[in-house]
């Protein structure tokens, strides 16, 4: 499970269009049903700059912490911790890299890894047979599955 | 009351705490039916259906030893947690890319 998760796609838009949507205009795209609550009326901020918040705020009010901007440099790079409702210190990183491809063409680069690091408490890390799935049972089955409910 | 989940969907088959724990156990080493059963506080029954729902997801195999079976965690199950991730950022990116597109205030298009 130690393996970067990468997906690659093209996008037929400038690179700096591109990396607004994908942070300030993250509520737009980001699929509902993998998020913490899954509720109608929630909405998705990503805040800009190094040290931005990215949560979700439901209709209520109630505001669910999905992680930490950690890398900001319009329109190139973002990087953020993600850990999606859970304990913080297992986040995992994704790192996003947009790549001008004309002038309204751009390549997405996505690398989702830190599976190694997630259950980086000393008793998980005593059994490499336990990492990947306390990984996935901590930190992605709950979200989830409130969304499949 | 076990509910039982589409055939082979590891993901659904993973919502339900019981079987959660029961990966947890398995994860520090392979038991038979009776350890599994002991730590958990629902009845032996309740454990086989809930571990034949597991095998059936690719999430757990047996072996038998004697009159025993003895479970382990699959690896397939793994891959299968995380092709659903993939399916989640799959997912992302097309209703990104069709955000994206139908937004760019880049002149010509």
């Amino acid at each position: 499970m130690s393996e970067p998760l990468r997906i690659t796609f093209d996008v037929a838009c400038s690179v700096e269009h591109a990396f607004a949507v994908w942070t300030s205009g993250i509520d737009a795209w980001w699929p509902r049903d993998h998020t913490v609550t899954a509720e109608p009326g929630l909405v998705v901020v990503l805040q800009s700059g190094v040290g931005g918040r990215i949560y979700e705020r439901t209709a209520d009010g109630a505001e669910h912490e999905w992680g930490e901007v950690t890398a900001w440099d319009p329109p190139r790079l973002l990087g953020y911790q993600w850990h999606l409702g859970q304990d913080p210190a297992d986040a995992t990183e994704v790192e996003v890299r947009f790549v001008p491809l004309g002038e309204a063409a751009t390549r997405i680069d996505v690398e989702h890894r830190g599976w190694d690091t997630l259950g980086s408490r000393a008793e998980v890390l005593r059994n490499r047979n336990r990492l990947g799935w306390d990984a996935f049972l901590a930190h992605y089955i709950p979200a989830a599955a409130e969304g499949v409910a | 009351m076990v509910q039982i989940p589409a055939a082979g969907d590891p993901f659904e088959a993973l919502g339900d705490p019981n079987r959660r724990e029961i990966l947890r156990l398995l994860s520090s080493g392979d038991k038979p039916v009776q350890a599994i059963a002991a730590a958990l506080p629902i009845s032996r029954p309740a454990v086989s259906r809930h571990l034949r729902l597991l095998k059936g997801a690719g999430l757990v195999a047996e072996r038998a030893q004697g009159t025993r079976r003895i479970y382990h965690l699959q690896a397939e199950g793994v891959h299968a947690v995380q092709a659903y991730l993939e399916g989640i950022w799959g997912d992302a990116a097309s209703r990104f890319r069709l955000v994206a597109e139908n937004t760019d205030p880049t002149p010509g298009r």
